[in-house]
């Protein structure tokens, strides 16, 4: 792969910059230039974690196609290699690129230097040994048996205390803000950090047994969602699509009421996922209400974001950043409306237990965030690395890996999933007639996860490229494809 | 004996969080975070003189010369 050779000035020109411009443009380099470490440690230690996460998950999905496939070692057994991925892609990948992704924007959104960064070199230490030491653990067989909560509590309190200490750093540079309004990413950031730290928390108290215990399992299992990686992606996504449109976001409005509604909804509806469990109905159906309720912030986002960019869909074609944030707005929208109805009493009959709701966790978990994270990172490396993506076209590989990858995937076990519900339902039909029609759908599972994973060594190596600034050097954006300087004026719109 | 202990430290951070939530909300309200001027111009917040409005954002120079990097 070669970098392409068009001149700069043969591809656009700008005319130069006023003294002021450069004034503002200086005082941008140097906020930039205060996250710059901070940023690339988390950007870098999720990215590692991804790629572990996803390989265990590549593993995990085998075993359901060869079931004695590294069998004979306790430590690969399906019971540890699944909670291995899961934990490394929530804790590891989601959560520290995530944090990297925050304090970037906090410095932009602030529009300060970064405050108290000390506390975030603690953080990212801390964050990435809670990481290693449960991941570690549960290879050797610990593991507190609730799903999201897997990771032994001496994890989970290094990962609390690294939450910490990186709230810590990111609420004192808002109190130094020298901005007067709090843009809409802002909001969704502060809530965050409010309130994902009381929820990891009280999950890992450890004072729960029995019902109460599976009550709390599915609050913080949900919750985890809600408060923390929704509030990231959202944040994300109204920062990155109007940013790279140049164009502001459509309705300022529907941004303010989309996050009061998400605050109000949102958090009730962990419980609908034990629909059918021994727990007081009413319980259970406050939930239920309370998920149908997230059509009203959902609408919020998704008009929101459909009216910014329409009229500007050709910009997918270049954009590596937008079409990335792009497709997961589109699948916030598609998960969070699956979401609803799956809260459903007569459709949970039939989806629960199933493979179907693990094809909706990775919609909402990659199609969602995760590829709004791969925006973030095509946006954010550039401007703190000075460096240019040297391969569009591992960017491509990239996309095109994760987005058919992450479609078959939850394609296939929504599919698998509801077939083998209405046949785990059938009384005539034996349990292992479900197992045996789920055969096709899980390997088109394990073929999807193989793209996703060819994605994200792409992703990883152009990653290190840029840190070390290798590569060819670029003269031009690293995108899809070059456009001619008329077509660049062009889309300037007033 | 665990659900009464449960119960209560389920719902003391709960009001914990939802007081904090509520205070957001009323500083919000307080330091006309709602008012219409704000409602008008904040989507326009993320942008300034050296990243207009109506110049996508997503692209960067470096210049070939120096070396010198030139982010826009």
């Amino acid at each position: 792969m070669t970098a392409p050779t068009l001149a700069r000035e043969q591809f656009v020109s700008f005319a130069p910059l006023s003294a002021e411009e450069v004034s503002e443009k200086q005082h941008r380099v140097r906020i930039d230039e205060s996250v710059t470490s901070p940023v690339v440690l988390f950007f870098f230690t999720g990215i590692a974690w991804l790629v572990i996460g996803s390989l265990a998950g590549l593993v995990a999905a085998l075993k359901f196609n060869l079931p004695d496939w590294l069998g004979g070692s306790p430590y690969l057994t399906f019971g540890r290699v699944r909670p291995v991925h899961l934990n490394a892609v929530m804790y590891g990948w989601a959560s520290l690129a995530g944090a990297g992704m925050i304090v970037w924007l906090t410095g932009r959104l602030c529009r300060v230097a970064l405050q108290q960064t000390w506390a975030l070199y603690v953080s990212v230490v801390l964050w990435n040994l809670g990481v290693l030491f449960g991941v570690v653990a549960l290879l050797v067989g610990y593991n507190q048996g609730m799903e999201w909560l897997e990771f032994p509590k001496p994890a989970g309190g290094l990962i609390a205390l690294g939450f910490l200490f990186f709230a810590y750093s990111i609420v004192m540079t808002f109190r130094k803000r020298q901005v007067e309004h709090l843009y809409v990413s802002l909001w969704y950031i502060l809530a965050s950090l409010l309130w994902f730290p009381i929820l990891y928390v009280v999950a890992n108290l450890g004072i729960y047994s029995g019902v109460t215990e599976a009550a709390m399992n599915w609050w913080f299992g949900h919750n985890a969602l809600a408060v923390w990686f929704t509030p990231v992606g959202l944040a994300g996504a109204y920062y990155f699509i109007p940013k790279v449109l140049g164009r502001p976001i459509y309705s300022y409005y529907l941004g303010l009421l989309g996050f009061w509604a998400f605050a109000l909804f949102y958090n009730w509806n962990g419980i609908h996922h034990l629909v059918g469990g021994p727990l007081p109905t009413w319980l259970v159906t406050v939930s239920i209400v309370a998920s149908v309720m997230m059509f009203v912030p959902v609408m919020a986002v998704a008009v929101n974001h459909h009216l910014t960019t329409v009229g500007h869909f050709r910009m997918l074609k270049f954009s590596p950043t937008l079409r990335f944030v792009v497709f997961g707005s589109m699948s916030y929208t598609a998960v969070s409306f699956q979401g609803s109805i799956e809260s459903l009493r007569s459709f949970s009959e039939v989806a629960h237990f199933t493979h179907y709701t693990v094809g909706h966790a990775h919609l909402g978990v990659y199609g969602f965030l995760s590829m709004i994270l791969f925006g973030a990172v095509y946006y954010i490396m550039p401007r703190i690395a000075k460096w240019e993506w040297p391969y569009p076209r591992l960017i491509k590989v990239h996309f095109w890996m994760s987005a058919i990858g992450v479609a078959l995937y939850v394609l296939a076990l929504n599919i698998g999933g509801w077939i083998q519900g209405t046949m785990m339902n059938n009384p005539a039909l034996p349990f292992i007639a479900s197992v045996n029609a789920t055969k096709p759908y899980l390997w088109a599972r394990s073929i999807g996860g193989t793209m996703m994973l060819i994605g994200h060594l792409a992703f990883a190596y152009q990653f290190l490229l840029i840190i070390y600034r290798s590569g060819p050097a670029r003269y031009v954006p690293a995108w899809f494809e070059l456009r001619e300087p008329e077509a660049m004026e062009a889309e300037k719109t007033p | 004996m665990s659900l009464p202990l449960a119960v209560i430290f389920i719902v003391s951070f709960v009001v914990i969080a939802g007081a904090l939530t509520l205070a957001a909300f009323v500083w919000a309200v307080q330091t006309k975070q709602f008012s219409l001027k704000q409602l008008n111009e904040g989507a326009n917040t993320i942008f300034n003189d050296d990243e207009p409005i109506g110049t996508p954002q997503d692209m960067i120079f470096n210049s070939p010369a120096d070396d010198s990097p030139n982010p826009r």
